[in-house]
């Protein structure tokens, strides 16, 4: 047997009454690639924040790499000297600074009596950190004009910097979250590099995918308890990972798609402008759901803005309540003839995390159901309460604020809080990034009995596997091309009709 | 190929060790410190909204005790709760900007010109009283609307423009006032503020109405609620519908319209002003407003905690002076009282997990 690279022990984390982790184990061996998954709250961050020095551990918990004990709570500074480096989701990079910038600050090279940088050493070292991991990035290029898989590959690079090859342990905390998927191999690639080089790798995903594929083992994570300690991935599946997670089995969505349902057109699109596309038609029915994909990239991201309001382009869109001008609309002008966004970014875009559920589910509302000098609570405070029973949303009460729900509950309560306008037509944008496998399921089933209640939805996403267990019908766009409609089961079709679409093959698919 | 009985067997099996190790950790340690330090939930949100009215009770008391007769008056009342009408109004000047996520260092100047002016132009250029008090109050609008045109419609930092604003108007108060103190006689604008009712000034009444005011605004109107979305998260409000700069630019110009009125209550109180003085206006009111994010609704800014902050710190700095600290106490007070107040607001919003 020899000795782990890390080994965290009895770790519990206890707050107040309640315990989020309690007693967790976790064995990473030497270059071996090893995930850390649960639900969201399930204590996975919790243990990541102990490792990492954020929060201090409960009494009892033993830590060691490479055999040797860290005193704890973890010092960062003599945890990094144990090997230990650490890539969070958001990289932590600045954009307009150069790669070699990035890569050095906070250990930069200094000239021993004026204290003045040397640039030029600098670059050198970035260079060889770069060309230890077999990148071909220019140190000297900014890294906002880099594409996403080398900027994650710089945040691994500047992570990996004082790491001894072949020693030493990656923290990735759900550091590929981001990354669209065509660049996802790259960064894939990356890793396993770091890993035959002897340097273990420890990641946190909410891809099963990413898990199953990349990882060798695997810990899960359940209601702050370890349920699977150091499982080989290969033979598991992914319903075995979710039923883990979950500890119960979570069944695919199955829709009618039979189209026997559908009532009148709840929506038409004519000639939307998308930069660099052709003007774009399309008549969502109600109760129908139509999934929106494309290469990341393209400019199909755009489109939920565009017809929710946020941002101007050219185009008609008519509901049975009215007709808008795209050229010239606003929020609140596609509200009225009842067109509904749920933004992609919930934290940015989408909640004021500081406020209450409560205040964020009634916000779209207190024009329409408020008098101007005068907003009751009893309608927030029904409206709160029956939107937390109908989407199982995991929290104390509706007074309780966004910042302390998890990504799943903080999403469901965005679709809560867009779906209470009672809207023609819904448009979701990648409505399940970042929730886990729970929550996924919840949310799609949502979006499925909001259509069966008579409501258009339109789903933009790039999750191929979302777009077929709940779209009728999806529509592949593409630059300069005629968009591309599958009526599909399969998300590999999905996949192929995107890809070949960029590669300008055409497609036997039905096409439109 | 997968293996259930793998994945069972883990599911089930691994649980159990925790819950035996918590068995025999328990006699080793029958009591652990969650029972004895956990609260009743009542208990601790109280905690949180009150504690600073509680503090408030028990200065109040230990000055009574100290200095009983100086500081158990009817007249001692009165100073405190009657004397900082153009507080309250300054205060929820700084409020309203606040709220909607915006900072105005400006406003102690915009009330400045408008206490200057209103003598000024009644006693130097003869114009009627009521009219000047006007022209003061639109000149004090004019500022905010200058304000809100550079920080919402050019994007600049609004610190650079509101401080820079402030200078300016000083120095323009100091210019029409030439450096003196400016003042005008008139029993009937005195009486607009000093008229005693129930005991208390008049103006003590409007300093209470607009509070009450303003917290029905924010807690009960969809422009309040729309203001607190724009203060928390100005994308989400957007997406929401919110037109965003139409009201970071009305918080500006009510704002500085509030301040103006301030200065209107300042000259009919007071008499005059100097112009040189308006500076210090500024900390008691942005420390106010801060001090009041930690009581009633622990951790947002709102108006009735930022009374309650108002007469705690009056009663606090006067309650010094009655125990024989000179003038210089003021500013201490004021001052530790702001940083602290920022720090507790922070402590308690880090720590809340429910709206109040």
């Amino acid at each position: 047997m020899t000795t782990p690279r890390l080994e965290a022990r009895h770790a519990s984390k206890t707050y107040g009454a309640t315990t989020v982790l309690h007693d967790a184990h976790l064995t990473v061996q030497p270059g071996e690639i090893h995930a850390l998954v649960g639900q969201n709250g399930c204590g996975k961050s919790t243990l990541v924040k102990i490792l990492t020095g954020y929060h201090a551990p409960d009494k009892g918990m033993e830590l060691a790499v490479d055999g040797q004990p860290l005193s704890l709570p973890v010092q960062w500074r003599s945890a990094q000297a144990a090997g230990l480096a650490v890539v969070h989701q958001d990289l932590g990079l600045i954009g307009h600074l150069t790669v070699s910038e990035n890569i050095g600050v906070g250990n930069f090279i200094r000239n021993r009596f004026t204290g003045k940088i040397n640039w030029k050493r600098q670059a050198a070292a970035a260079r060889e950190t770069l060309e230890r991991l077999q990148l071909d990035i220019d140190p000297l290029a900014t890294v906002e004009s880099l594409p996403a898989a080398h900027r994650a590959a710089v945040g691994i690079a500047r992570a990996l910097r004082g790491v001894v090859p072949g020693e030493g342990l990656l923290l990735l905390d759900e550091a590929t979250r981001s990354l669209p998927r065509s660049e996802l191999a790259h960064v894939h690639d990356l890793i396993r590099r770091v890993a035959a080089s002897g340097t273990s790798v420890l990641m946190v995903s909410h891809s099963l995918e990413e898990v199953l594929t990349l990882t060798d083992k695997v810990t899960v994570l359940r209601d702050g308890r370890v349920v699977g300690d150091g499982v080989e991935t290969k033979n598991l599946t992914e319903a075995d990972l979710a039923r883990l997670m979950l500890g119960k089995s979570v069944d695919a969505i199955n829709r009618d798609k039979s189209g026997s349902s559908y009532g009148g057109v709840a929506a038409s699109i004519t000639g939307l402008q998308m930069g660099g596309h052709e003007p774009f038609d399309l008549d969502i029915r109600e109760g129908e759901v139509v999934g929106i994909t494309g290469l990341p990239g393209t400019g199909f991201e755009q489109l939920p803005y565009y017809l929710g309001g946020g941002r101007r382009s050219a185009g008609l869109v008519k509901t049975r309540r009215g007709q808008v001008d795209l050229s010239k609309t606003t929020v609140d002008a596609q509200m009225k003839i009842g067109i509904s966004l749920v933004p992609e970014r919930r934290i940015d875009e989408g909640l004021a995390v500081e406020l209450s559920i409560r205040d964020n589910l009634a916000l779209p509302n207190i024009g329409r159901k408020g008098k101007p000098w005068f907003v009751a609570r009893n309608w927030q405070d029904s409206l709160a309460d029956e939107s937390i029973e109908r989407f199982g949303i995991k929290t104390r009460g509706s007074h309780d604020l966004v910042r302390e729900l998890s990504g799943g509950n903080q999403q469901k309560v965005l679709f809560a809080k867009w779906l209470s306008t009672d809207p023609d037509l819904l448009i979701l944008h990648e409505p399940t990034q970042a929730v886990d496998v729970g929550a996924r399921a919840d949310l799609l089933s949502a979006i499925c009995t909001t259509a069966a209640a008579g409501t258009g939805v339109l789903l933009i996403s790039t999750e191929p596997t979302d777009l077929v267990e709940t779209c009728d019908r999806v529509i592949v766009i593409h630059p300069g091309r005629k968009p591309i409609e599958l009526r599909t089961d399969n998300p590999d079709d999905v996949l192929a009709a995107v890809y070949s679409a960029a590669e300008s093959v055409p497609t036997p698919a039905t096409v439109s | 190929m997968s293996d259930p009985s793998t994945a069972t067997h883990l599911v089930e099996d691994l649980p159990a060790a925790p819950r035996g190790s918590e068995a025999s950790d328990n006699p080793t340690a029958p009591k652990k410190p969650t029972s004895g330090r956990e609260l009743p939930a009542w208990l601790r949100v109280g905690m949180a909204r009150y504690a600073l009215i509680a503090v408030w009770v028990l200065m109040a008391a230990y000055y009574w005790l100290r200095v009983p007769d100086l500081f158990g008056t009817h007249a001692t009342f009165s100073s405190i709760f009657g004397s900082q009408q153009v507080q309250v109004f300054l205060a929820m000047s700084v409020l309203v900007t606040s709220v909607a996520g915006e900072i105005d260092l400006s406003v102690a100047s915009v009330m400045g010109i408008t206490a200057t002016a209103i003598p000024v132009l009644a006693t130097q250029h003869h114009m009627p009283l009521l009219l000047a008090c006007i022209v003061g109050v639109a000149l004090a609008a004019v500022a905010g609307l200058i304000n809100a045109f550079f920080v919402v419609i050019m994007n600049v930092s609004s610190f650079v423009v509101t401080l820079g604003m402030a200078t300016l108007l000083m120095g323009v108060s100091q210019a029409i006032s030439h450096t003196q103190v400016v003042s005008v006689q008139s029993a009937a604008l005195n009486k607009i503020s000093v008229q005693p009712v129930l005991g208390m000034p008049v103006s003590f009444y409007y300093g209470i109405l607009l509070a009450l005011v303003i917290a029905y605004v924010i807690a009960w109107t969809p422009l309040g609620r729309a203001v607190v979305f724009v203060g928390s998260n100005p994308e989400v409000a957007r997406l929401a519908g919110i037109r965003v700069n139409r009201i970071r630019f009305g918080s500006y110009v009510v704002g500085s319209l509030l301040a103006g009125l301030a200065g209107l209550i300042l000259v009919a109180t007071v008499g005059g002003f100097d112009s040189s003085t308006s500076m210090t206006f500024l900390l008691p009111a942005l420390a106010a407003v801060f001090l009041g994010t930690a009581v009633i609704q622990p951790g947002t800014f709102n108006a009735i905690g930022t009374m309650v902050a108002i007469y705690f710190l009056e009663t606090g700095i006067f309650g010094l002076q009655l125990l024989g600290y000179s003038g210089w106490i003021q500013n201490v007070f004021y001052g530790a009282g702001l940083v602290v107040a920022v720090a507790l607001a922070k402590v308690i919003r880090d720590r809340s997990t429910k709206a109040a």
